[in-house]
């Protein structure tokens, strides 16, 4: 587990202490919402094609389309604040934030601090290797053998910890971990890593950038279902989320979209 | 995009950076200041308090503090990413500072106050008018490192989402795929930010100098 | 009848068990010159520095004029108001100019007007001849310069007695005289002073009483000529013998 994220757990339960657990008895953070008539959704914008900032600066990607339609079918405006991926859980589990969108998947570890709605879209992950790479990933576990590169703090991070690490299958040094993708793909290019787990949908995008790369292997691993994040235990919230996200998909808005920013 | 237009988008952040570091850097003097005077002159038992401030406060990570700030007292004061890092920073820095202006106090003090007290000044006259103007002045030059220190630490707002400079580079960083370029802009406007403020304080230490004869 | 100012009795300080004096008593009538002499060590500073509490004596009474200044909630700050203190390493306010240095004071701590204090400093600053270098910082002055500052800035204040600790002992030979002879002219206009020096040239000629102090008490006192010509005690001749040997041959020079 990485340590900003112990650090944050830490700190949170701290605040939980220092708050005298003020969550208690609060009214549903919908009726916020509603009253203010604006919605506040924490994003971490470095992340194409999910949420990423265009030429002009301004926020765009599949989840900011989706939460884009998302509070329009609530009638609220949608204020976004962009935060580092590492804060944004506790942000949520502060009340800083209404909730957040930004390629979460679900993790048992997550769920004790938020809750999370139903999956929007379902992703992979993908293996990515540079051209000249002599190997051969036949079953996931067969990149112990390689030098790994991932984004820290991801649910890949987290798949390589478990699977990998705590079966004694690879050192944890062997793993390099990243602030950001596009850090361990300059990585990849460079020859420090080998192969470079991520979530199939930028390795895509990655391939696009770099001829040289390509992937090897995908499949639903640790990624899989995408949810937004949501306060601990609002289930009045939590309900009205999940009945827009059926509508859109019921529409056929969130295969549009896909279309939109995965399609190669 | 090409250079000028990275160094454009990051440099639109330069407001909130110079933002955090107008608040954090005067805020960190006046306390800096207040506590190296009750350091030296505040008797053995606040001496003490202070000393344990100072450790405590180095001692901190800036990141872990404003985490604190921002997170963890949540529940008691809401305060906005920007105000809650600027206060950190401030907090920080007040411990550096203070350890600045102790050093210098105690370079000037000793002979000087008595001096001051031999013409009949009560210590606290002593001190704004005879110690205080040396200390400041002895103090400027460690002062403008604390200036660039607090300058680069302000990036750490990026971690509440504040758009700084730092967090700028990482999102054209992102949105590119050109990190070199943007982190590389973001070190022009970084070193552009300092040597500025160096420059300026070393006009003002040149001012300021007391004239003798060589 | 002479009129007391300053009445030390049985003034005594220690550090811990390390007794610096003991048992002083010493009477100064109003415009008395009085010379300190004594080997070093024996307490001449430190018994300045009490007299005007800038060092707590551990027991005895000081009084000024009829106010016991060790009285417990005495108000120190005005009382060094009236005791002047010339220090032997000068001690200037570093970062002001001359004037501003003999100023300070006025402005401060007597809360003159600007004018009225301006013009206040510049007379002291003519008093010891450095009118024309009221605007010169200590670091642009020789050291007799500065000790000249030293002396109008604690003139400046109106004292009832001055004090000077070893003011000539940091200077080069050729600066000592200027400085003698402002202290010289201070005497003749009828100051109040208390002198801790080894200059015997000065002792001798401008002193109205001497006193010898060895091992932390007073060992004699009297006038010039009855220490130098008709010592009570073998110690005191022997001192005054080394001491002229030692800088009976700077003074020719003088």
């Amino acid at each position: 587990m990485k340590k900003s994220l112990v650090l944050l757990v830490v700190l949170t339960v701290l605040g939980g202490i220092l708050a005298g657990c003020a969550s208690q008895g609060k009214q549903s953070v919908l009726d916020k919402i509603t009253k203010d008539g604006k919605v506040m959704v924490g994003t971490s914008a470095d992340y194409p094609p999910y949420e990423y900032v265009d030429d002009a600066g301004n926020k765009t990607g599949f989840d900011i389309d989706l939460m884009t339609e998302i509070a329009k079918r609530m009638g609220v405006e949608l204020v976004w604040v962009d935060m580092p991926f590492d804060s944004l859980v506790a942000a949520v589990q502060e009340g800083k934030i209404d909730m957040s969108i930004s390629c979460f998947n679900y993790s048992a570890e997550r769920d004790e601090q938020v809750d999370f709605s139903d999956a929007y879209y379902t992703s992979e992950d993908a293996f990515l290797v540079k051209s000249g790479f002599a190997g051969a990933i036949v079953n996931p576990e067969d990149v112990a053998k390689y030098k790994i590169g991932v984004q820290s703090g991801t649910v890949q991070d987290d798949w390589l910890t478990t699977t990998l690490v705590e079966a004694g299958l690879v050192e944890d040094a062997n793993i390099s971990r990243y602030e950001r993708v596009d850090q361990a793909a300059l990585d990849l290019n460079a020859g420090r890593i080998e192969v470079l787990m991520a979530d199939y949908v930028p390795a895509q995008a990655l391939v696009k950038q770099y001829p040289d790369f390509q992937v090897v292997y995908h499949a639903v691993l640790s990624t899989g279902p995408l949810n937004i994040v949501l306060p601990d235990g609002d289930a009045k919230l939590q309900a009205e989320i999940n009945k827009v996200i059926k509508a859109l998909q019921d529409e056929g808005f969130i295969d549009t979209l896909a279309t939109k920013y995965f399609s190669e | 995009m090409n250079f000028s237009s990275f160094i454009q988008y990051i440099a639109s952040g330069t407001a909130y950076t110079l933002g955090v570091t107008l608040v954090a850097l005067p805020s960190g003097l006046v306390l800096g200041v207040l506590f190296a005077l009750l350091y030296v002159y505040g008797g053995r038992v606040v001496s003490r308090l202070m000393s344990l401030y100072s450790t405590v406060m180095r001692g901190i990570p800036p990141i872990v503090l404003l985490f604190i700030l921002y997170f963890v007292m949540s529940g008691s004061v809401n305060l906005s990413p920007f105000w809650a890092g600027s206060i950190s920073l401030g907090i920080i820095s007040s411990a550096y500072q203070m350890e600045i202006v102790r050093g210098a106090i105690l370079a000037v003090s000793g002979e000087q106050m008595l001096a001051a007290r031999a013409i009949g000044m009560s210590t606290l006259e002593a001190i704004r008018y005879v110690i205080l103007p040396q200390t400041l002045r002895l103090a400027i030059p460690p002062w403008s490192n604390e200036a660039a220190i607090v300058i680069k630490d302000s990036s750490l707002v990026y971690a509440l989402g504040v758009p700084e400079i730092l967090r700028r580079a990482q999102l054209i960083s992102a949105s590119t795929q050109q990190p070199f370029l943007a982190y590389i802009s973001a070190a022009v406007i970084y070193f552009a930010l300092v040597f500025i403020a160096n420059r300026l304080l070393a006009r003002l230490e040149r001012r300021l100098t007391i004239p003798s004869n060589p | 009848m002479p009129k007391p100012i300053l009445t030390i009795k049985k003034l005594t300080k220690k550090y811990g068990n390390n007794v610096i004096f003991h048992d002083i008593d010493l009477v100064v009538n109003e415009g008395d010159t009085i010379v300190v002499i004594g080997p070093s060590g024996t307490g001449k500073s430190t018994l300045l520095r009490c007299v005007n509490l800038l060092t707590k004596p551990d027991g005895g009474e000081i009084w000024l004029d009829d106010l016991e200044i060790t009285a417990k909630g005495a108000d120190e700050d005005r009382v060094r108001q009236h005791i002047g203190m010339v220090f032997q390493n000068f001690l200037l306010f570093n970062h002001l100019t001359a004037l501003e240095n003999v100023k300070l004071g006025l402005t401060k701590v007597k809360h003159l007007p600007e004018a009225a204090a301006h013009e206040k400093a510049l007379a002291e600053l003519t008093r010891v001849g450095l009118a024309d270098r009221a605007d010169h910082y200590p670091g642009q002055l020789s050291g007799g310069q500065q000790q000249r500052v030293g002396i109008a800035r604690a003139l400046a204040m109106d004292p009832r007695v001055m004090l000077f600790d070893e003011p000539t002992s940091a200077l080069d030979p050729e600066l000592i005289g200027e400085v003698l002879e402002v202290m010289r002219n201070l005497s003749l206009e009828g100051m109040t002073m208390i002198v801790v020096t080894h200059e015997m040239g000065f002792a001798r000629e401008v002193a109205d009483r001497i006193v010898f102090m060895e091992k932390g008490s007073i060992v004699e006192e009297g006038t010039p000529d009855d220490l130098f010509y008709r010592p009570k005690y073998e110690r005191t001749r022997e001192f005054l013998w080394k001491i002229t040997e030692l800088y009976g041959k700077k003074e020719a020079k003088e």
